[in-house]
């Protein structure tokens, strides 16, 4: 089971994740082998590795870039995304 | 000053052949002696007075950090490093996609040159950082989440963390910066910080610098917006006060506070946190 919620946000409604960029990415695996939250999967076919469980990656973690040689990921904006969470708390707050 | 330097072998792509052009220009011009990574492979002991009596610069080529973890696996002791392609962004020059270096690639390395050789004539008081301004008692009682064999402890008070494991502790209009004790041990023994620059502002949940250790690069995650005011001599000397002391000793950073009431409302408490622990320790 992955995080359901951040800061009492549901996860789902957050677009934090990584987008694998196939024109640079070689398939090495590094990202794959170092995130222990099962947001990737390797698959068969000519995109071996696929961004399979995006809610399960942590909002504003970005540590597998870290690992990635070709420069191949990329993450959201970060202060979009903040300001997209305080939107949210502040609706869900007047409710 | 002297130093030594280990680079990529710059043969797997534009990056790595920068990084070998910096230690070539280092050594012609700044009396760097270049330790040759396939050499060292096969012969550290050719290279042992060397990296004895200088300080030693590292310079990856891409974010597989293949001379940094070199290094790591021979247990030596980085004084500096530079990546270069986080210095071809931050430097708008982007590299020609060929291993013979074009005007781009020839102009970043003499700017990645001319930063290290900077940093190694700066006189000590330029880049010392400041002393921590304020005194911070040590912390009090401790929460203990325990998953397996492992014990991680959270302080019950005084302490605030995001969900990427950074915890925070203000104490009028400053904060203290550090790593949980969770993320110290997921880890391992950290072995390089390469810490924020003085008087950066940064928004919360931006970057307050970098930690690594053989297991990862660890972004610092900031949990509040502020200014940096001070970074911890002492870890910057000797980055295993992290893993040791990681709410005392180990802190990172000092930041005057921009926004602490805006922040906290996206911050956990020691309790919270120590459910997020539990959670991802059984996940993990
Ligand atoms: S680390 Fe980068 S290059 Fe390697 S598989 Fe992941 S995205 Fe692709
Ligand atoms: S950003 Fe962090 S959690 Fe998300 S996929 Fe990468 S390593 Fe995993």
């Amino acid at each position: 089971m992955s995080e359901t919620t951040f800061m009492s946000v549901p996860r789902d409604k957050i677009s934090w994740h990584p987008t694998i960029d196939y024109e640079k990415c070689n398939f090495c695996m590094e990202c794959a082998t170092f995130c222990p939250h099962r947001v990737f999967e390797q698959r068969e076919g000519d995109r071996r590795l696929v961004v399979a469980n995006p809610n399960n990656c942590v909002v504003f973690c970005r540590a597998c870039s870290k690992t990635c040689g070709p420069d191949a990921l990329s993450f959201p904006d970060k202060q979009a995304t903040i300001a997209q969470i305080r939107q949210i708390r502040e609706q869900e707050s007047v409710q | 000053m002297n130093s030594a330097i280990l680079s990529c072998t710059g043969l797997d792509k534009p990056e790595g052949s920068v990084a070998r052009e910096v230690a070539i220009r280092m050594a012609s011009s700044a009396n760097s002696e270049i330790i040759c990574p396939v050499l060292l492979n096969r012969s550290l002991a050719r290279y042992k007075k060397v990296l004895a009596e200088n300080p030693l610069i590292v310079v990856d080529g891409c974010s597989t950090r293949c001379a940094s973890k070199f290094a790591e696996s021979l247990d030596l002791k980085i004084d500096r490093k530079v990546l270069v392609a986080d210095a071809s962004k931050s430097s708008g020059l982007t590299l020609e996609p060929t291993l013979n270096l074009g005007a781009n690639g020839l102009a970043l390395a003499q700017t990645i040159v001319d930063g290290l050789v900077q940093s190694l004539t700066a006189p000590a008081s330029t880049t010392q950082p400041a002393a921590p301004s304020t005194e911070f008692p040590p912390p009090g009682e401790y929460l203990v989440v325990t998953h397996d064999k492992f014990e991680f402890r959270i302080p019950s008070t005084d302490y605030w963390f995001n969900e990427n494991d950074v915890w925070v502790r203000p104490l009028g209009d400053v904060a203290r910066v550090g790593i949980s004790d969770y993320m110290q041990q997921s880890l391992t023994d950290i072995n390089f910080v390469d810490a924020p620059a003085m008087d950066l502002a940064v928004e919360q949940f931006g970057e307050l610098g970098t930690l690594e250790s053989s297991k990862a690069v660890f972004e610092v995650v900031a949990p509040v917006a502020g200014t940096v005011v001070a970074v911890n001599p002492e870890v910057l000397s000797n980055p295993t006060l992290i893993n040791e002391d990681p709410y005392g000793k180990g802190w990172i950073v000092e930041a005057r506070l921009a926004d602490w009431k805006q922040d906290v409302d996206l911050l956990l408490d020691g309790s919270a946190y120590a459910a997020a622990v539990k959670h991802k320790a059984e996940e993990a």
